[in-house]
Formats: C-alpha cells, sequence, structure tokens
C-alpha cells in the first residue's frame, strides 16, 4: 500500500514529476484519482488539508462576501472536502437542466444529460446511494409505504431523491475516511497531504501548464512540473487559484475573456416556503423523513416542476419538500373548511405541513469572485464574493408554489400557502453548492472550460467539479459532479493514451 | 281530556318549540341579518369561516362591483363548477398567503364585508 504523504515531511525545494497532477482532493479529486487507477499514468494528488479538520488549513478559505455565509463557514478544507459535511442528497440533473432556454441568457450545457448517462450508475456506487432507482421506480418501489399525493395533471410531480448511505448513525459517506484505503491502493497514485497549490506556471507562450508552485504551512516549498493538471479545489477555489495565477496571463490563467469567477451560483434552501394541506389526512412517511427500504435504498420525496411546466411557465428547478407536521391558525382552519365543502371534499381529518425547498438561480455574470488585496498565510490573495439574487429567482419559484397550489385544489387532494413574503424571508438559508465560476461552454467567449474541461488556450489543464457548471439545476451537485468526473476521467485515458 | 287530544296538543307545541329554535336561534341553522347579497352569500355552507377567511382579502374590494360579478358567475353555474373553471383556468388569488379559487375567494370576501360572524 502506498501511503498517503504528508507533504511537510518532504525536503524543501523538490521538483516532482508526475504524468497528471490533481489539486485537490475532494469528491472531485478523489473521484478523478481513483478513475486513473487503472492507467499507466503517474498521477499525484495534491490536497491542501490533512486527514481531520485543522483551523490553520480552514483559516486559508477566509475571505469577504456580502449576503452570503463566511467564506470558510461553508466548505471544509481537508481530504474528502465537502463531503465531510454533507447531507448524503442525491438526484441526477434532469435533462432540462442541461437545455439552453431561450428566455433565460446563458442557459444551457454543451451537451445533454445523455452524456452523462453512462457515468451516473458508478456515480450512484461512488456515493453509495444504493439500486438507481429515483423516478424511473420510485413510486412503485415505496409503494408499501404508501401512496403518493395525487396530483393529477399540471405542472408538478412527486420525484425522488436517494441519499449516501449513512454511516451509523452520523453522516453519509465521507470520501476522505471512505477512500482512503483505495487511495493508498492505487499503485500509480501519490497521494500528497498539506500541499496548497499557490500558482499554476504557465509556459511564455500562455499555451499550457508548465510547473506547479507548492508550499506548506510550515514553510516548505516545492515544484511540480506534469504533463496534465486538473484543478478541482471546489467552486471558490478553483476560480481563486485561476485568477491569481496571473504572471503571463495578466487577467489570470483562462481569463483571458474575463470570465473566472463570475457565474457563482449557489442553491437557495429556504424552511418554511409554504404549508401543504392533506385534506385525507397524514401524507406517506416518505415525504417528511428518508425511508430505508428493504434493498437498502435510503428515499425520501419531493415535488418537482416537470419539463413541460418549466418549458411554459418559464420556471427554472425546484425541489419542494415536506418538512414537518405543523398546526393551521384561524385562518388556515377557516381556508380549509371553506375549500373543503365548496368542493365537496370531507376535510375532517386534514393535515398540514410545512414545506422547505431548493432552488435553482439564473446564470448572473455579475455574481462574482473576485480577487481582494489581503492575503492568506500563503501569500494567495483572498476572494470577495458579489452576491445577489434577482427577484426573478423567487418569482419564478413562487410561481412554481402556485401551480403546486393549483394542482392540489384541482384533484382534490389538498391545498397551499405561501409564507414566505419579502426578499429577506428567502435568504437565510443556502445549500453550500458552489457552482458555476470556471463555466463550461463551447465557445471561449462565454466559457471557461470547453466541453471536456480543458481550459480554454490551455493544452493541459482541465477543471473538475461543480464549478464548470454554466447552468445550475435544483439537484444537489455532489452525485452530478462525481458523474462528469467520471466522464473527465474517460477523456483523460483517450488524450494521455 | 282526552288522551288523543293531549298528544296532538304536546306534539304541536314540540314542532312548534323546534320550529322556533330553528327561526329564530343558531342551535340548528345559524342566522344573519338580511343583507342585499343573500342570493350569493347562502351559497356559503359554512358561512363563519368563509367571513373568517374573507377578511384576508387584501385586494381592493368594491362591495357592489363584486356582486354584480359573482351574480354574472352564478348565473349559469353553480359555485362547485365556478371554483373548479376557476383551478382549471389558473384563476387563484392568494389570500393570507393561501392559494384560492377567484370565485370561492371573492364570495368570502364578500361575506366578510357585508356580514358579522355569529361565532
Amino acid at each position: 500500500l502506498t501511503a498517503l504523504i504528508d507533504a511537510r515531511t518532504l525536503p524543501d525545494g523538490q521538483v516532482l514529476t508526475p504524468d497528471l497532477v490533481i489539486i485537490g482532493g475532494g469528491p472531485a479529486g478523489i473521484t478523478l484519482a481513483m478513475a486513473l487507477a487503472d492507467t499507466k499514468l503517474k498521477v499525484l494528488l495534491l490536497e491542501s488539508g490533512g486527514t481531520n479538520f485543522d483551523p490553520r488549513v480552514q483559516a486559508l478559505y477566509a475571505g469577504e462576501q456580502s449576503s452570503y455565509v463566511a467564506l470558510d463557514a461553508g466548505r471544509l478544507r481537508t481530504l474528502g472536502g465537502g463531503t465531510n459535511h454533507w447531507g448524503g442528497w442525491c438526484r441526477p440533473m434532469d435533462e432540462m437542466d442541461f437545455e439552453a432556454k431561450p428566455w433565460l441568457p446563458y442557459s444551457g450545457w454543451p451537451f445533454s444529460r445523455k452524456a452523462l448517462e453512462p457515468y451516473y450508475p458508478r456515480a450512484q456506487a461512488l456515493v453509495e446511494a444504493g439500486p438507481w432507482i429515483y423516478d424511473q421506480k420510485g413510486d412503485a418501489m415505496t409503494a408499501s409505504e404508501g401512496s403518493v399525493l395525487p396530483l393529477g395533471q399540471g405542472g408538478l410531480y412527486t420525484s425522488w431523491f436517494q441519499f449516501s448511505k449513512m454511516r451509523g448513525s452520523v453522516l453519509p459517506t465521507q470520501f476522505g475516511h471512505r477512500y482512503e484505503a483505495d487511495l493508498k491502493a492505487c499503485a500509480n497514485l501519490t497521494p500528497l497531504l498539506h500541499a496548497n497549490v499557490t500558482a499554476i506556471r504557465l509556459s511564455h507562450d500562455a499555451r499550457k501548464v508548465e510547473r506547479l508552485d507548492v508550499a506548506t504551512l510550515t514553510g516548505k516549498h516545492f515544484t511540480v512540473t506534469p504533463r496534465w493538471a486538473v484543478l478541482a479545489s471546489g467552486g471558490m477555489e478553483n476560480a481563486r487559484l485561476l485568477l491569481a495565477s496571473n504572471d503571463v496571463m495578466k487577467t489570470g490563467v483562462g481569463n483571458q475573456n474575463d470570465l473566472v469567477g463570475r457565474f457563482f451560483a449557489d442553491n437557495p434552501v429556504p424552511r418554511d416556503v409554504a404549508t401543504l394541506v392533506s385534506f385525507a389526512g397524514p401524507l406517506a412517511p416518505f415525504y417528511g423523513s428518508n425511508q430505508t427500504l428493504d434493498d437498502g435504498a435510503i428515499m425520501r420525496a419531493t415535488f418537482a416542476p416537470t419539463a413541460t411546466f418549466c418549458r411554459n411557465a418559464k420556471v427554472l428547478g425546484s425541489l419542494s419538500t415536506v418538512e414537518q407536521a405543523e398546526e393551521l391558525d384561524q385562518t388556515g382552519k377557516a381556508a380549509v373548511i371553506t375549500t373543503a365543502i365548496a368542493l365537496g371534499v370531507d376535510a375532517s381529518k386534514a393535515r398540514a405541513y410545512s414545506l422547505g425547498c431548493g432552488i435553482e438561480l439564473a446564470p448572473d455574470p455579475d455574481r462574482r469572485l473576485v480577487l481582494t488585496g489581503e492575503k492568506d498565510a500563503l501569500g494567495l490573495p483572498r476572494l470577495k464574493l458579489n452576491m445577489r439574487i434577482a427577484d426573478a429567482d423567487f418569482d419564478r419559484y413562487r410561481r412554481t408554489l402556485v401551480e403546486m397550489g393549483r394542482q392540489l385544489l384541482a384533484s382534490r387532494t389538498g391545498m397551499l400557502r405561501i409564507e414566505k413574503r419579502t426578499r429577506e424571508d428567502w435568504l437565510r438559508d443556502w445549500g453550500h453548492h458552489h457552482l458555476g465560476t470556471t463555466r463550461m461552454h463551447t465557445d471561449p467567449k462565454q466559457g471557461v472550460v470547453d466541453a471536456d474541461g480543458l481550459v480554454h488556450g490551455l493544452a493541459n489543464l482541465y477543471v473538475a467539479g461543480s464549478s464548470v457548471f454554466p447552468s445550475y439545476s435544483a439537484s444537489n451537485p455532489t452525485m452530478n459532479l462525481i458523474a462528469l468526473t467520471l466522464r473527465l476521467a474517460d477523456h483523460l485515458k483517450k488524450v494521455t493514451a | 281530556v282526552k288522551r288523543r287530544s293531549v298528544i296532538a296538543v304536546v306534539g304541536a307545541a314540540g314542532v312548534t318549540l323546534v320550529a322556533g329554535l330553528y327561526r329564530f336561534t343558531d342551535l340548528f341553522v345559524k342566522h344573519y341579518p338580511p343583507t342585499p347579497y343573500d342570493d350569493l352569500l347562502t351559497r356559503l355552507i359554512d358561512r363563519d369561516q368563509a367571513i373568517k377567511l374573507g377578511r384576508r382579502m387584501t385586494d381592493h374590494f368594491d362591495v357592489g362591483q363584486q356582486a354584480a360579478r359573482l351574480r354574472a358567475t352564478f348565473a349559469s353555474q353553480d359555485l362547485t363548477t365556478a371554483i373548479q373553471a376557476d383551478i382549471a383556468a389558473g384563476r387563484l388569488i392568494e389570500m393570507d398567503g393561501w392559494v384560492m379559487p377567484d370565485t370561492l375567494a371573492r364570495l368570502s370576501a364578500l361575506a366578510a364585508k357585508t356580514t358579522t360572524a355569529r361565532t
């Protein structure tokens, strides 16, 4: 077995010469390293953190932000990255998520979902979410637990999350711990911890990466001269490192068209967005909590908009989940009684539930990361996030909720109250999904990387992870970015063969 | 006095009592002061609940105009048919956030504007 090597123990000034270097040991970096294990490539994996949380390492993330959580709060700089604190929610992106929408500027991927489908089964296995069920078989597989809420014809339907397998009663699959042995078993891989890339050095003609400057917090410096490099440091750090590496390209690596750091996105996940009343009584248990099936799959229902509704009503993705039972106030009871009588429905057993949601935002070039004058302990400029959300983002989700209310009335199964009033009501919780800052597009003027993840204009620098998502979906990104990384691995196998 | 007469008197008194309770108390049916809109409001089976809901109508509400609009609606259909048509057409109003069929929301608001709840 190879060991996880602590870069602080390496001789100062050493030059490492792998075939391929992966910068970042989060879910993308670990996935890529393991996917390349069957190649002859000599692979080096550089992870800034160790196997456990270290506040000095975490402090490298600190930055400035407006209308958003602290930049060192929503991510973890240890082996395994964000999977050390994720919730395990998995759902493949919808075909609609990949489509260019005529009414929505900057939307669409350079390929359809079909390009990712071959990689989803392996991604599902890596996140340990059990058999592939989701919407194909979700209703049938959970029938013994109860019935899905009849919504009839309309814009929303019951869709399904699956969950990364819980370990004991604590957390889902954490890639660092779960795959540590697998990383050690990769004969062609050198996993290096506490190794921070501080600069990407390009050739003088700015055509390729020549070397990486790497440092430890203990003052060691060394150099990596790879044939190929893959940046997999997360949605914020990918942009930061590209922007900060500005000795040859003065605006930063890959930033010839001023796109690096722009289009930052996250999924707002406000709670108590609405109250759903079921006239017939309690909802099936899979709406309000995770249900473990006999085959080990962990599932939970959610309300998702159909592709047809999204196209016709010009709304984006959203996933509304039942949070908890609640009591109706006097007006609520009056609304239920009045409506049920008028519909000719018995609502004497009606139950009310609060809804939470995850919302997809529209791409926005001015929602961006920029460098500040302040530097971290390694001399790298810190980030500032200019966060903003358009009223239209919330209006789109409100329209989705209204449609859900309409469907409940049409099917005479219930009704809905929209709870959020002010903009501030919506802006309290985030998914900590960092998306879009090195977006993918075939046109260099519209994207930082091409459809294969290769940085436009460079021969040997790729980007992996959700920073390449050009538009975002409401589905949680982890399993999707893993599928995309597996696709990148196949591409790298071809170009390096 | 014949036994049959006693039974008839007691029976008549009982019927009169029940009729009185029905007419002059809320024991069996709630009674509301007459309004010019009772032809509309009698469509609400539980007017008290509708009044509670209707108080949350925040849109400008001209009673005369709304009553005329509702009468036009009910000229050709009953309440159930009208609200199902609203739902199918997406004619919805939010009252205190509740997504309501347009006709039912306006009828509830009319009740709130013109009647005092009995509970």
